[in-house]
């Protein structure tokens, strides 16, 4: 990467529930903000992920300071809807009426792309918006909710394109569009788990982005990356080890031995899967351990972010590993 | 939490549906499930929408299709588990039953093409995630009303999407029902839908539409619905039958977690969604959720690690055998094994905590099993089967 991650204007972030995406984005957002920008997390869809890591009861619709500079808000889908009709129908009484009409608000929910064309309209007017000249959200993180939802605001254009005729879906579609591939406005980073299921899950939806998709790939970040539990020289004293355990019957320590193989076995799977992980995505990869948003306070989380931001930012990314978090 | 296991729900039961986040083993959890209930004579299916490969393959749904297919348990047999009930299993397949369902429930060959061709309908099949709670539904439907399964073990997809099974049924139902469709199909036939758009509050409904998703793509949307409007009642039928199955007395729901952070938050809003639909859960799993800590007893949650005098013990075991430098790293090995083993009973303590914290959001009599973390991936039905104590183990969780 010739700049760096921050100074995109939409950050994305996928991967599979539970991966850690959302500490991992407060992380960043912390420390862009810790570097003097504005930035924005946005929730898609009725999460209260967020919540728990800035500890704040409410994230609503309306972005808010949730702590350490950072702003957080939560798009969902009726407040999306009801500001575009606001913004299109020229006659705000008649707007209302219709919003305000439980049949036709079911309709709309029911309508296929209604939704995705709504959140589309405000994350673009989220990246317009500016404010004494400046951008008014520098940068803007996405926090998605699954794979799934990333590959559909991805496939969005062209699911659209044979669909839509001229008119302001067009323009509002294409501006997204080109924002999307624009690789200096819009990256995509990947957040997966040392484990089997979600390492392939992740090497197949990154083949899959870099087959079929235009938009620019940023950094692979691995989180709850185990510790080594013993060296190599203690590893081999071991089989000693247990040999007299049992011959004496001190049935704990034969006990902790048997643990022990087991965390040995953990970190072992865990290596092999970042391995492949290295071997078949071709992208920065940044390791993280065992963090979560729950066991954090904001504190850790920030030097989270400060420290992975460093490491990226040295270009020495693939050497490393964060391990001076407690 | 009551102090049975999971036996007597699956002998009472019909149906079991399980929730949760993503990553928790849930697919694995609910074929444990099945299998249990098929080790307990019962006629069982596990209907699962993205196994893993080798869980697939273990049983034995290679194809891509949406086939049920038996179980072959002979392996099982042949290790001595008896399994004296049947074993099926079949995977959803999106895109492929959505054609399907259309036509099935289309009236004609007519209605169904217009909709088959329609490109909202193919955007919508082929794209958007929301049809898939509703189609897991419609399947689900079609094998309890088969009245082949005794018990039916529904998996079903990730977290929050698992509030759309509870919610897709009556939100397409709705949309479909008179109130909505009235709006735009006439009581008089041969006007329809464009017709009865262009009059007072139709007009404007349509324009407010077009200027949503634009000309094109409005008409198209609206030529869905016409062809769709043939079908609203079969839908709307299955639906209210869904429903009342979803929340019949024979049905439980399984909670399926983790005891880790990121996927706890997930389990309560899903348990708090859940409930405010007014479907209790009765029963919670906690997947891999603690480290086995005395081999003697692997149901054990071991919280404390106790002390060790690590000289003393180094001392105890080799006398004055050891060289200096052998000396000083079986030294470090006895404290890095304690440390070990003291980390691992910290985060059982703390996974234990969790637990407890989202068991107070559950029934009273809500049933909790917690399963240690396994070696390795669960890939065939012996595995799945050495699930089984966890699954009737009894536990008192709500601390």
């Amino acid at each position: 990467m010739n700049n760096s991650l921050l100074d995109r204007r939409l950050l994305l972030f996928t991967g599979k529930g539970g991966v850690g995406k959302t500490t991992i984005v407060a992380a960043l957002a912390l420390e862009a903000a810790r570097r003097g920008r504005r930035p924005l997390i946005v929730e898609l869809g009725h999460r209260a992920s967020m919540e728990s890591v800035f500890a704040i009861d409410k994230i609503g619709y309306a972005p808010r300071e949730v702590g350490g500079g950072v702003w957080a808000m939560n798009l969902d889908f009726e407040s999306a809807l009801e500001e575009y009709f606001d913004e299109h129908i020229p006659v705000k009484r008649v707007a209302r009426t219709i919003m305000r009409n439980k049949t036709l608000q079911k309709f709309f929910h029911a309508a296929p792309s209604v939704a995705e064309v709504a959140i589309l309209n405000k994350l673009s007017a989220l990246e317009n918006l500016r404010e004494h000249g400046r951008h008014r959200w520098d940068p803007i993180f996405v926090d998605l909710d699954a794979t799934g939802h990333a590959i559909m605001l991805l496939n969005l254009p062209s699911v659209m394109d044979g669909l839509i005729g001229d008119g302001p879906m067009r323009r509002l579609v294409d501006g997204f569009s080109s924002l999307l591939t624009d690789p200096r406005k819009t990256v995509l980073s990947l957040v997966t788990l040392p484990l089997e299921l979600p390492a392939q899950e992740t090497v197949e939806l990154y083949e899959k982005l870099a087959k079929h998709h235009d938009v620019e790939l940023g950094v692979l970040f691995v989180n709850q990356v185990p510790p080594r539990p013993l060296s190599t020289k203690q590893a081999a004293m071991l089989d000693r080890l247990e040999h007299r355990a049992r011959k004496y019957q001190i049935t704990t320590l034969v006990d902790d031995v048997a643990i022990a193989r087991r965390a040995m076995r953990y970190h072992a799977n865990a290596r092999g899967q970042i391995n492949r992980l290295r071997r078949d995505i071709g992208l920065p990869m940044v390791e993280l351990p065992t963090i979560a948003s729950r066991s954090l306070d904001l504190e850790t989380v920030a030097k989270v972010g400060q420290q992975t931001m460093t490491l990226l930012d040295s270009g020495r990314e693939r050497e490393e590993t964060l391990t001076t978090v407690p | 939490m009551t102090m049975s296991g999971i036996d007597e729900l699956l002998m009472r039961q019909r149906l079991l549906v399980a929730v949760g986040p993503g990553g928790v083993g849930k697919t694995t959890v609910s074929a444990a499930i099945a299998l249990r209930a098929a080790e307990l004579g019962r006629r069982t299916l596990v209907l699962t929408i993205d196994p893993a490969k080798r869980l697939a393959d273990a049983l034995g749904l290679t194809g891509l299709d949406d086939r049920i297919r038996e179980v072959p348990t002979d392996e099982l047999r042949k290790s001595g588990v008896a399994v004296p009930g049947r074993l099926f299993a079949a995977m959803f397949d999106n895109a492929a039953s959505m054609d399907t369902l259309m036509q099935r429930v289309a009236p004609d060959a007519d209605t169904r093409d217009k909709v088959l061709r329609n490109r909202v309908y193919r955007a919508m099949a082929g794209t958007l995630a929301r049809s898939h709670a509703y189609l897991a539904m419609e399947r689900l439907h079609e094998v309890m009303s088969s009245g082949h399964y005794e018990l039916v073990i529904l998996d079903t997809p990730p977290a929050r999407n698992a509030l759309d099974i509870l919610d897709a049924p009556s939100r397409l139902a709705t949309f479909l029902e008179e109130g909505v469709v009235k709006w735009f199909v006439r009581a008089d036939k041969g006007r329809g839908l464009r017709a009865k758009l262009m009059q007072s509050s139709g007009a404007a409904a349509l324009k407010l539409f077009e200027v949503v998703v634009g000309k094109d793509l409005a008409h198209e949307t609206i030529g869905f619905f016409e062809a769709f409007a043939g079908m609203r009642e079969g839908f709307h039928t299955r639906a209210s039958a869904i429903q009342g199955l979803l929340r019949a007395k024979h049905t439980s729901f399984v909670l399926v977690s983790s005891a880790d952070a990121t996927h706890l938050v997930d389990a309560e809003a899903l348990a708090t969604g859940i409930n405010s639909r007014g479907v209790a859960i009765d029963v919670a799993v906690f997947n891999r959720s603690y480290e086995r800590l005395t081999h003697a007893d692997p149901l054990q949650i071991v919280t404390e690690a106790g002390e060790l005098d690590v000289a003393t013990t180094v001392r105890l075991l080799f006398g004055d055998e050891l060289l200096r430098s052998e000396r000083e790293t079986m030294t470090e090995l006895v404290a890095s094994l304690h440390r070990v083993r003291t980390e691992a009973a910290a985060n059982n303590l703390r996974a234990l905590e969790s637990v407890r914290r989202l068991a107070r959001l559950l029934p009273a009599d809500a049933l909790g099993l917690i399963i240690a973390r396994l070696d390795g991936d669960i890939r065939d039905l012996p595995g799945l089967h050495a699930l089984g104590p966890y699954l009737t183990a009894a536990r008192q969780i709500r601390g």
